[in-house]
């Protein structure tokens, strides 16, 4: 055999087995993988409304037992009503996690998918029910600059937007968003109820968040006025 | 014969002390780098990269004499590619928290620049024991300076070590801060290089003569 052809079917023979053990691992390990990235969402939405702790640790059967007891998956309406989520052939809703404590709502989460720097962020933003304060804020998935960009998965970052006002003193919605640096220094005091800190060297990213966060929350505003002026119903056939 | 004069143990305490990939060769500096913040980190990056090394190395080494000369740098390629893919996979299937911490590093050890070395300048030359140790011993001496670089930056950082906080509150109370200079990367730069000038002093390396 000639040195090339040699050289040709070593390579073929090799593509061959590293495809179908790489194949093999993937399918095999596939299950497990999507348990994890379910797990994850729930205790991600869990973590938005305060259920869970950041700081310790929780068996994917906890979190699928508290998740299945307290929140819920809802739609809403354009004009702001809840509805079951699954209706077919009828207007489209907005997907919306309501945490349910003792038949009263104690906060809505809203699902954040928006558009980063490098790719797409999702994550999760939750409000009081008094439709104006954020509860907090989750981040699941990114593909932001590690050490740069990619510091919107830490703590600090997310534990930054708690307390936070959605709409000014007057009821108007103006959103949260985040600042070119600490609040306190770039700032004016008036505004600082509705800015969290930004991160050193991830302008673009924080501008990026802002503008997400800022179109997502407008489209679930009509809820949210429903939430600020205590108008919500609950469907009445839930389950 | 003396285990310490054995050919595969010098196979193995080479690249792991004197002839360390990190503190005497500057290989691997940017994952060093990265994945050095916490302990935790440090650990699951250097198991990743030890099996890497170590089951490429042997791959290798069993074919060396099968591969054809022109493409072994790709052959050498997609079987580190491979063996990152798998481990890859398996963290996030098993430890899924981890491989996120880690996230595109876990990938990147692909292109560490040590483990392409060796398959290229030990294991495609040598028997399969010797690069099985010699795989090993790299994968250990990557991983004492990326641990003991970690357990710096951790216990200086954060004031914790594998994320039990070991600084007592009463020093916070006094005015004992974190550095927080620990947690950026400027800081595992300066820590190498304090490190490497402290190994090669150690091991009485002059550079001029060399």
């Amino acid at each position: 055999m000639s040195d090339m052809t040699k050289s040709i079917v070593f390579a073929v023979a090799m593509c061959v087995v590293l495809g179908l053990l790489l194949t093999g691992a993937a399918t095999a390990l596939q299950p497990l993988q999507e348990k994890n990235v379910e797990n994850d969402r729930r205790k991600n939405i869990l973590l938005a409304v305060d259920l869970v702790s950041r700081d310790q640790r929780y068996t994917h059967e906890e979190i699928a037992a508290l998740y299945e007891e307290k929140i819920e998956l809802f739609g809403a309406t354009q004009t702001g009503e809840i509805v079951q989520e699954v209706r077919p052939d009828e207007e489209p809703v907005l997907p919306i996690y309501l945490y349910i404590e003792n038949d009263t709502i104690n906060a809505y989460i809203v699902p954040i998918d928006t558009q980063g720097v490098w790719g797409e962020i999702s994550g999760y933003l939750a409000i009081d029910a008094d439709g104006s304060t954020v509860r907090g804020f989750t981040i699941t998935r990114h593909s932001e600059t590690p050490g740069l960009g990619g510091e919107i998965e830490r703590q600090w970052f997310q534990e930054n937007f708690e307390g936070k006002r959605i709409v000014d003193r007057q009821g108007t919605f103006v959103s949260v968003r985040v600042a070119r640096g600490d609040v306190e220094r770039q700032v004016p005091e008036e505004d600082r109820p509705h800015y969290v800190d930004g991160i050193s060297g991830a302008t673009l990213t924080g501008r990026k968040l802002t503008e997400g966060l800022e179109q997502i929350l407008w489209r679930y505003e009509p809820v949210s006025i429903k939430f600020r002026d205590n108008r919500i119903d609950l469907p009445a056939e839930r389950g | 014969m003396k285990l310490t004069r054995t050919k595969a143990f010098k196979t193995f305490a080479g690249p792991a002390w004197t002839n360390n990939p990190i503190n005497m060769q500057m290989l691997g500096i940017c994952s060093a780098l990265a994945v050095t913040i916490q302990l935790n980190t440090a650990l699951v990056m250097t198991l990743a990269m030890t099996f890497v090394i170590t089951m490429a190395s042997l791959i290798i080494s069993l074919m060396r004499n099968l591969i054809p000369d022109n493409i072994r740098i790709i052959v050498e390629l997609a079987v580190i590619a491979a063996l990152v893919v798998l481990t890859d996979e398996f963290l996030r299937a098993y430890y899924y928290e981890m491989s996120r911490m880690l996230s595109i590093f876990v990938g990147l050890i692909i292109t560490n620049c040590i483990i392409m070395g060796r398959t290229e300048g030990f294991a495609l030359g040598n028997p399969p024991h010797l690069a099985v140790m010699d795989g090993l011993g790299n994968g250990v001496g990557y991983g004492s300076v990326l641990l003991s670089v970690a357990f710096l930056r951790e216990l200086f950082g954060s004031g914790s070590v594998f994320g039990y906080t070991v600084i007592p509150q009463s020093f916070y109370n006094v005015g004992y801060e974190d550095m927080g200079f620990m947690l950026l990367a400027p800081a595992a730069f300066i820590i190498i290089g304090l490190m490497a000038w402290l190994q090669k002093y150690l091991a009485g390396v002059d550079d001029d003569e060399a």
